[in-house]
C-alpha cells in the first residue's frame, strides 16, 4: 500500500512538472516565494497560536513547550 | 559596495538548489519588538476575579551566520514580559446554563527567556542540523533537542526534509501549597516530522508534511480548579503550502493548509491566505488571512462540575472546546540596501459560531487579541 501511494505521489509530482535550471529560478528566489518569507514571525506566530488553541505542529518538529496561559 | 538588484537575485537563484537549507552567503542580525494585548472578558461572564486579560510584549533577536565554507551558526533569544488574569474555571448559570468564569486576579506577571542555537552543516546535496534550546520562566522550564536532515533529488527540483525533536519540560506552579495546587510535575515530547517541497514550474512550487508528537506526563493545567487530563497524548497533522507568483500584479500568493487531530479527540483545520504585492524594488505589502477551527476534547465540559470525580477525565479549558477563529493581518516591508524594515498588524477574533462544529454552549474566554510587530534587519 505504502509503494502504491509514494508511486501515486511520484507521478503525480513529476507528470505536472518542468525542469526549471537553477539560472531560471530568480523568481522563485525572491523573498516573497519563500515557504517561510519571515522565519522570525512565523516562529513567534507559531508560538502564540499553540498556546491559544488546542493545535500545534506542522512541517517541523515541535519544539520545547512553555507554561502560557 | 552595493549590489544591483539583478546581481542579488542571480546570486540567490543559483545559491538556491531547490528550498533545501542552504548556507547563507552571508551574516544577518534581526532584531523585532511585539505588543501582544487580549481584549477584557465581559464583566457580565465572570463570577469571580478580574475581567483583565493578557497584555505581553516580546523581543525577538536573531543571527545567522556562515562559518567556512560549509556550516552555519543560527543563534536566536526571545524574551517575553507578561501579565494579566487568566480562566481558573467556569460554573453553570442556575437560570441559563450558560457557563460563567472564575477567572484568578489579574496580578498574574510573569517572564519567559528562550535561546536556542542551530549549527548547520552543508553537502552538495544535503544538509544536516542540530538545535538545542532552552526556556524558562517562574513556573516552567523546558530543554530540547532538535536534529533535522535535507536531501535535494531531481535535479534540484525537490528537497525531502526530515525532522526530529525530544522535549522535557519541568512545571512548579506558582502559590502551590496556597492553592493545593501540584508541585513540580514533568512532561516529555517526542515529535518527528517530514516533508517534501517540489518545485512546479518558473513561478510556483508546493509542500507537503507531516509530523506526529507523542506527549507524556503532566498534561493538565496546574492553575485550573478541576483539570483532569490524560497523561499521554499523541497528536498527527497534515499540511500542504502552496506558492505561486503572478507577473501581472507582480504579487506571490501564499496559501497554506493544516489538518490537526490527536487522542483527546481534537480535530481541527487551518486556512492560511497572504498575497505579498511588491512595489518596486523596496517596498512589499503583504495582507493575510487565516481560519482556525476545531472540534471539542472528548472530556471537555462547558462548565466545572464538583461531582465528578478529580480522577476522572475533565476540563473546562477554553482552549478544549469547539469554537473557530478568523486573524486578519497586514505588513509592510521596506528593504534599503542592507537594511530591512518591517511593521505588521494582526486582530484575532473568536466565536462559538466561528467554527465549523458549532457548540451548545460558547465558552465565555473565547480570545480577541491585537498583535503589533516592529522589526528590523541588517545584513552584511
Amino acid at each position: 500500500m505504502k509503494k502504491i501511494i509514494l508511486m501515486v505521489l511520484t507521478l503525480a509530482f513529476t507528470a505536472g512538472c518542468e525542469t526549471v535550471k537553477p539560472w531560471e529560478r530568480d523568481i522563485l528566489a525572491q523573498p516573497g516565494m519563500q515557504i517561510e518569507a519571515d522565519p522570525l514571525d512565523a516562529q513567534l506566530a507559531s508560538q502564540v497560536y499553540d498556546s491559544k488553541e488546542a493545535s500545534s505542529g506542522g512541517n517541523s518538529p515541535a519544539g520545547g513547550g512553555c507554561g502560557c496561559n | 559596495m552595493k549590489k544591483s538588484p539583478l546581481a542579488v537575485l542571480t546570486s540567490a537563484a543559483l545559491a538556491l538548489p531547490a528550498f533545501a537549507a542552504t548556507q547563507p552567503s552571508e551574516t544577518s542580525i534581526s532584531v523585532k519588538a511585539s505588543h501582544y494585548k487580549e481584549e477584557d472578558i465581559a464583566a457580565s461572564d465572570v463570577l469571580l476575579g478580574s475581567n483583565e486579560r493578557y497584555d505581553i510584549d516580546v523581543y525577538q533577536f536573531q543571527l545567522t551566520t556562515p562559518v567556512g565554507a560549509d556550516w552555519s551558526l543560527d543563534v536566536n533569544v526571545n524574551r517575553e514580559i507578561m501579565s494579566g488574569a487568566s480562566p481558573w474555571g467556569t460554573i453553570s448559570d442556575f437560570a441559563t446554563g450558560e457557563p460563567t468564569l472564575i477567572m484568578s486576579g489579574a496580578t498574574i506577571s510573569d517572564q519567559r527567556t528562550e535561546v536556542s542555537a542551530t549549527v548547520s552543516r552543508y553537502f552538495t546535496d544535503s544538509s544536516a542540523s542540530v538545535t538545542l534550546s532552552h526556556s524558562d520562566e517562574d513556573d516552567y522550564e523546558a530543554k530540547a533537542i532538535a536534529i533535522g536532515g535535507e536531501w535535494n533529488f531531481m535535479d534540484d527540483m525537490a528537497t525531502l526534509a526530515v525532522g526530529a525533536s525530544y522535549s522535557s519540560d519541568d512545571i512548579t506552579p506558582t502559590d502551590a501549597l496556597m492553592f493545593g495546587r501540584v508541585t513540580d510535575e514533568e512532561k516529555r515530547s517526542r515529535s518527528f516530522s517530514v516533508s517534501w517541497t517540489h518545485i512546479l514550474d518558473r513561478t510556483s512550487l508546493v509542500q507537503l508534511g507531516a509530523s506526529i508528537t507523542d506527549r507524556d506526563g503532566y498534561l493538565s493545567d496546574p492553575y485550573k480548579i478541576r483539570d483532569t487530563r490524560p497523561d499521554n497524548r499523541l497528536e498527527k497533522t497534515f499540511s500542504a503550502k502552496y506558492r505561486k507568483y503572478f507577473g501581472g500584479p507582480g504579487a506571490a500568493m501564499h496559501l497554506d493548509y493544516r489538518y490537526f487531530r490527536d487522542d483527546f479527540g481534537i480535530r481541527s483545520h487551518t486556512l492560511d491566505f497572504a498575497w505579498h504585492q511588491q512595489f518596486g524594488d523596496r517596498f512589499r505589502v503583504i495582507p493575510g488571512i487565516r481560519y482556525y477551527s476545531q472540534e471539542e476534547a472528548d472530556f471537555y465540559l462547558p462548565a466545572d462540575s464538583f461531582l465528578i470525580p478529580l480522577d476522572q477525565y475533565q476540563s473546562s479549558d477554553f482552549r478544549l472546546s469547539s469554537y473557530g477563529a478568523w486573524a486578519f493581518s497586514i505588513k509592510g516591508v521596506v528593504n534599503l540596501d542592507d537594511w530591512t524594515l518591517d511593521l505588521s498588524y494582526e486582530r484575532y477574533i473568536s466565536a462559538g459560531d466561528y467554527g465549523l462544529d458549532e457548540p451548545e454552549f460558547e465558552h465565555p474566554a473565547l480570545l480577541e487579541f491585537d498583535f503589533v510587530t516592529l522589526g528590523v534587519s541588517y545584513r552584511f
